[in-house]
């Protein structure tokens, strides 16, 4: 336990990763701190027939052969390329093999409009070049290239929001593996350190924003990662980043299954009218993933703890949800309020149950946003 | 029999339950058990040879062993009612299944199909091949009937997963039975398989563990480690799974078939070898073994079915689909088993086509199969011995980048680079010495596939077309069910060829080639009844009223054999399914007079067969006669005057059916239509559709005997209560009379007056609408009736009222408005300025003038001679008056009568 509010996997799961590397007697490639196997075990957790003294919990939900792919990707010559929608799992996957990697996952570099080339390879000191010079002293680098010095793993988040001339800096990083600094007259070349590759993150739904280049596609490996749509498998994940939330609140509060159920119900109903919807209009903007459902039940359990009477109720939930999903009005009111009377109405009247509250909390969030 | 060998593995088994487990007796049970089961499958006088579907290990030691040992008897576990389609495979291209299939007339619950799926690469085509090929082997099938396989189903589990393939539907929705279908019943025992083993799916499990350790085995080594595989699933299957109890069933059936066979014909078992599922090898029930006591089973009997027989084309996709496989495993086990051929230079045993004589192998035969111990050695190697060598893998790296730039993706050398390098290192993650072809196609995907896939094709897909590639079977013309056969040799005459997997183009110009009339027909029939894929028209038309000159087709039967084949079993032409189907539907339990009337239609234009016409008219005249409902209405008028029509047109005279419909309808819905009127439920279409068939038939109806009274009554017991159904009363009155055109205008003006019933009007507008097509004379007056209202009614009371109106209209008469803007069309002037010195046809005051009749020269007869005419008049209670005679008026026949009074009189004699 750290006091940081959100501590970094490396961090959080210092000790696992420090037993891990005891008991790590596989070959490692380059600087890697675990080998390939143990990384794979670290994110998709131990089973007990492995054999294992520790049970290792499983950090990342989802296929197995996707980490595989990514952490063989990240020891051979090309970067990493995450890409799925929203809420989908990608930065936290990306965390975690940094993390068990490196032993470093802060080494990120947020890709935005106003990401500029600076960010990437590095900046420089104004006062102390004022000063002293231009020299390695006065230079600013960038985290990208903290881990070529250091031989770790980079991180780019939402590498499609950043133009296309930031993207292309990346390509003689990805090729050559060293960063000149015309800048200075000896010591000018930042050479990569083995271990260094790059793990970059893009949202299929920015398709189009700034698409990649053919170039630095192909100096990616691209690893897709689907929505869940596992039921069993998303309520793991629900249940996992919730417990992790209500500990770091130290709130004492229960999630009843039903609840829980109720929740998972209804964004599988949307999805299936999402995918059903003729038009834009017609669908939530919302992109309905894990992740969207996590926010929603961590709202209604601060609600409930700060302003309720300690329960989570079904009705603080379906305000929640409401709350969270209706972005656009009129338009995802309307489908909510359409969902509400066709789907929930209906089965609160078969079910009853936690439903009822659910319809009618609902009702209530929709009525007060109309 | 060298039990020590047994003994050496025994014993370190049990030792490694000790090491294990604390209480190793359980572990030590089930581990010995299994030694205790390979030694008494092993054991058994009658060779039983252990397989697992679509195995090329499998499929390799049977060669072998056929080749030694040249058995004179083959028992294989397959339906024992297939057995007389083995022959026709000799016709076939493999991959091809053999398919049992009872239509819904002669089954119990719809149509029921089931496939048994062969490959070149499976053990038991190879059997058969070798069966075949010797006059003195025979290949005896001993599983349960196909029957038996509904009688005994199990409950299948549901498919999860998104839409398959065209290839992978070849099977339609049937049923597939597999013979050695090897596969943990237990789910944590396949899980935990599949951790540990790093795979994801059953086929790559097996694949990696046993196929390629086995493939190219000696025969004991390959026979024990099957029948102990067998064991250890058959072990843990759960005693509640329902497979077990259907498992064991089956059993029974084999051995006791098996006992029947050598009891009747009194061979030596030595000569004979057992095919079955791995687990059946080491079966518990108590009918194993031709030393088991005689037991009390019985085989049962089956439920009834008859079951006709064929071959279909399969696919390996389609196989995939069907086990539940991994996709390509099938394709890839097929490419092991052409390697392995290779390799260990094995001719496998082929079907030719025509008998090849003396092909009976020379082989030596040794009626005992020798028993070593080598299944210790299987056990202690590591798995995987057949995987990759570098040089295949590096070959395939750059044959999948080749692949994919052809698709339409930017791979490059570098990329074949880097798939070999991730292929490394994936095998290297899931502990393995070199890579699978499974590690090769994720490589391949985590190298090459990028955000967006640019062709038909993605990158797995086309991994699975390097490693094995699809391959569809075709069956043989002499193969194929007559109808079939006949299909094709008349579709040949267009051009068609039936075995050219294409969709092939059809022209077809009858006003040129009228000889290909037939073959037109023929398409026509098909089109009918196969899935619209399979023949589809492009161009022309062959309905009621139409039929085209000149036709454009896609015929694709070449890769849709299937469906076409299913229709042989359920006829010997097509012409014979064709009315087989329509029977079918006209004498179905949910027929309807108005389906019953769309299948006559069907059958005038698809079928030359007044007989059947004949019997669906008098079908579609009973279910007429016995309906309560009057729902169909609309659509039966709409049939029947499409029907009647086609008569006039084209025949002399009406059939007596058609006849007999148009009375028994009058006299139907003259009864129904007051119930009709007064009952809420009944839509305005149903009843206006009513009174469309009464109004419009009407003059057919009388001439063939009906009474117009029945009408008259009818309408006049009519109490309906809703606007619309008022409103279609009204005109139905107006129609025969009982109601003027002034009556109707009071009627409907008072309506408007009245400001509680204004809401209402378009309803009865609704009405007035429904009866246009019926009752052309009211057309202007709903002209008159809208226009009026319009022109009457304020803006505050007009623009709530519109909405309404539209939406009633667009409703209930959507497709009868158009009647109505035409009508409007003729009494409006066409241009604006015309509009300020119009006046409408109704406002103006009708002409003062005396009615002028055009009489003839018979006319003037009754006027000169008017007491016949009066006399009847009289009878009928008619009042009427004479008109002044004209005064240039002939008088040829009144003079003729005049001057030649004797046959008149002579006439007046005679009637008295």
């Amino acid at each position: 336990m750290t006091d940081l509010l959100r501590a970094p996997a490396e961090v959080k799961y210092a000790d696992e990763l420090d037993w891990l590397e005891s008991i790590d007697d596989s070959p490692k490639p380059f600087s890697w701190r675990l080998s390939p196997r143990m990384v794979l075990r670290f994110i998709t957790g131990s089973d007990p027939s492995d054999g294992l003294d520790r049970q290792i919990d499983q950090k990342w939900f989802g296929d197995r052969s996707f980490v595989e792919r990514a952490i063989v990707t990240l020891a051979s010559d090309r970067g990493l390329l995450l890409i799925g929608d929203p809420g989908t799992g990608k930065s936290w996957l990306a965390e975690l093999l940094s993390a068990a990697i490196s032993r470093n996952s802060t080494l990120v570099v947020q890709g935005t409009a106003g990401t500029t080339e600076d960010h990437i390879k590095y900046s420089w000191n104004v006062s102390m070049v004022i000063a002293k010079g231009q020299s390695r002293e006065s230079m600013i680098p960038s985290p990208i290239m903290t881990a070529m010095e250091t031989g770790m793993i980079g991180r780019f988040e939402e590498l499609t929001r950043s133009t296309s001339d930031v993207q292309d800096a990346l390509i003689s990083i990805l090729s050559e593996k060293y960063v000149s600094i015309p800048e200075l007259d000896d010591d000018n070349t930042v050479f990569a350190k083995p271990g260094f590759s790059i793990i970059a993150t893009a949202n299929s739904r920015d398709k189009g924003v700034n698409d990649l280049s053919s170039a630095l596609k192909r100096r990616f490996n691209f690893v897709r990662i689907p929505v869940v749509t596992n039921k069993r498998s998303e309520t793991e994940i629900v249940r996992f980043r919730t417990t992790e939330l209500l500990r770091r609140h130290s709130i004492d509060l229960d999630v009843p299954p039903s609840l829980l159920d109720i929740l998972l119900q209804s964004f599988a109903d949307l999805r299936d009218a999402a995918a059903s919807a003729a038009g834009e209009d017609d669908k939530l903007e919302s992109a309905l993933s894990t992740a969207e459902q996590i926010g929603v039940l961590e709202d209604a359990i601060l609600h409930s703890h700060f302003f309720g009477d300690r329960v989570l109720k079904a009705s603080t939930l379906a305000g929640s949800l409401v709350g969270s999903l209706a972005r656009r009005t009129p338009e995802d009111l309307a489908i909510l309020n359409k969902y509400w009377h066709g789907v929930v109405e209906p089965r609160s009247n078969e079910n009853g149950g936690e439903w009822t509250g659910f319809m009618d909390g609902g009702r209530q969030a929709i009525a007060t946003l109309s | 029999m060298t039990d020590t060998g047994f003994a050496a593995l025994r014993g370190q088994l049990t030792e490694a339950a000790a090491a294990f487990t604390d209480s190793h007796e359980v572990l030590s049970e089930i581990l010995t058990g299994l030694v205790d089961d390979v030694e008494r499958a092993i054991a058994e006088p009658l060779e039983i040879f252990p397989v697992c579907h679509h195995s090329p290990a499998s499929s390799v030691a049977m060669i072998r062993r056929l080749r030694e040992k040249a058995p004179k008897v083959i028992y294989l576990e397959m339906c024992d009612d297939m057995r007389d389609l083995v022959p026709e495979l000799r016709n076939c291209t493999l991959p091809v299944a053999f398919q049992a299939f009872a239509s819904s007339a002669s089954s119990r619950s719809g149509p029921l199909s089931t496939v048994a799926p062969l490959s070149e690469a499976s053990a038991e085509y190879q059997a058969m091949a070798y069966a075949m090929a010797n006059d003195d082997v025979e290949l005896v099938f001993v599983d349960r009937s196909t029957d038996h396989v509904f009688a005994w189903a199990t409950p299948e589990k549901e498919k999860e997963g998104t839409q398959p393939p065209e290839e992978s539907t070849v099977h339609g929705d049937s049923v597939g039975i597999d013979i050695g279908d090897l596969r943990p019943r237990m789910q944590d025992l396949e899980r935990h398989l599949l951790h540990h083993g790093k795979v994801r799916h059953w086929s790559e499990w097996w694949d990696q563990y046993v196929e390629r350790s086995l493939v190219g085995a000696d025969y004991n080594t390959y026979r024990q480690v099957m029948t102990l595989i067998g064991s250890l699933f058959r072990r843990l299957t759960p005693p509640d799974s329902p497979h077990l109890v259907a498992d064991e069933n089956r059993e029974r059936y084999m051995w006791t078939r098996m006992r029947e066979h050598l009891a009747a014909t009194g061979t030596d078992p030595a000569d004979c070898l057992y095919v079955c599922g791995a687990a059946h090898a080491v079966s518990r029930v108590e009918e194993f073994g031709l030393n088991a006591p005689p037991t009390d089973f019985v085989i049962p009997p089956g439920q009834g079915v008859t079951w006709k027989y064929g071959i279909i084309p399969s696919s390996y996709t389609a196989i995939e689909a069907q086990f539940n496989l991994a996709p390509g495993s099938v394709s890839m086990a097929a490419a092991t088993w052409k390697k392995a051929l290779k390799r260990h230079r094995l001719q496998p045993f082929q079907l030719q086509k025509r008998k090849t004589k003396g092909g009976k192998t020379s082989a030596p035969r040794s009626s005992v199969a020798p028993v070593g111990a080598p299944l210790g050695g299987f056990l202690t190697e590591p798995a995987g011995a057949g995987e990759l060598d570098e040089a295949e893998l590096r070959s395939w790296c750059v044959d999948i980048v080749r692949l994919a730039r052809k698709n339409g993706y930017l791979a490059s050398t570098a990329d074949a680079i880097a798939i070999f390098e991730t292929s490394v290192l994936l095998a290297g993650m899931r502990s393995r010495a070199h890579p699978t072809p499974y590690d090769f196609a994720d490589a391949a995907v985590t190298c090459i596939e990028k955000d967006t896939v640019p062709g038909r094709r993605d990158v797995r897909r086309l991994c699975e077309i390097l490693l094995g590639g699809e391959r569809l079977g075709q069956v043989g013309y002499e193969s194929l069910p007559p109808l079939a056969r006949d299909a094709l040799d008349r579709l040949a005459t267009l051009g068609v060829d039936g075995t050219k997997r294409s969709v092939q183009r059809v022209l077809i110009d009858l006003k040129t080639q009228p000889e290909h009339e037939e073959a037109s027909r023929l398409l026509w029939r098909l089109r009918y009844l196969l899935p619209s894929d399979v023949v589809r028209n492009i161009m022309g038309a062959c309905t009621l009223d139409e039929r085209s000159i000149q036709e454009s087709w896609d015929v694709a039967i070449g890769r849709n054999m299937r469906p076409l084949i299913e229709l042989g079993y359920v006829g010997v032409t097509v012409e014979q399914v064709l009315e087989q189907r329509l029977r079918h539907v006209a004498w179905n339990e949910k027929a309807t007079a108005a389906t019953v009337l769309a299948s006559v239609e069907d059958a005038i234009v698809y079928l030359d067969n007044p007989r059947l016409v004949d019997d669906l008219g008098a079908r579609a005249v009973e279910l007429l006669a016995a309906e309560r409902t009057v729902d169909d209405a609309p659509e039966v008028l709409r049939l029947i005057r499409r029907l009647l029509a086609h008569y006039r047109l084209r025949h002399d005279r009406l059939p007596a059916w058609s006849e007999s419909f148009v009375t028994t309808g009058y006299a139907h819905y003259c009864t129904l239509l007051p119930i009709a009127f007064s009952d809420d439920d009944t839509g305005i279409r149903q009843v206006g559709a009513m009174v469309g068939f009464l109004v419009t038939l009407e003059g057919l109806a009388l001439s063939l005997g009906c009474d117009r009274s029945q009408l008259e009554i009818a309408v006049k017991q009519s109490r309906p209560q809703l606007p619309a159904k008022i409103a279609l009363q009204w005109a139905t009155r107006f129609q025969l009379g009982s109601l003027t055109l002034e009556e109707l205008r009071d009627n409907c003006d008072s309506l408007l007056d009245s400001p509680l019933s204004i809401a209402v009007f378009p309803d009865y507008l609704s009405g007035f609408v429904q009866a246009l097509e019926s009752i052309p004379r009211l057309t202007s007056f709903t002209v008159e009736l809208l226009s009026s209202a319009f022109a009457r009614l304020p803006d505050h009371v007009l623009l709530p009222w519109l909405p309404k109106l539209i939406a009633r209209l667009k409703e209930q008469a959507g497709d009868l408005v158009p009647i109505l803007v035409r009508e409007a069309g003729r009494t409006f002037p066409g241009s604006l300025p015309a509009i300020d010195g119009w006046t409408p046809p109704w406002s103006q005051a009708p002409a003062a003038m005396e009615p002028t009749v055009e009489v003839g020269e018979l006319g003037l007869l009754l006027d000169e001679y008017r007491a016949p005419t009066d006399a009847f008049a009289r009878l009928l209670d008619v009042e009427g008056r004479w008109l002044a005679p004209r005064a240039d008026r002939p008088d040829r026949i009144p003079g003729l009568v005049g001057d030649h009074p004797g046959s008149a009189t002579a006439l007046a004699n005679l009637i008295g």
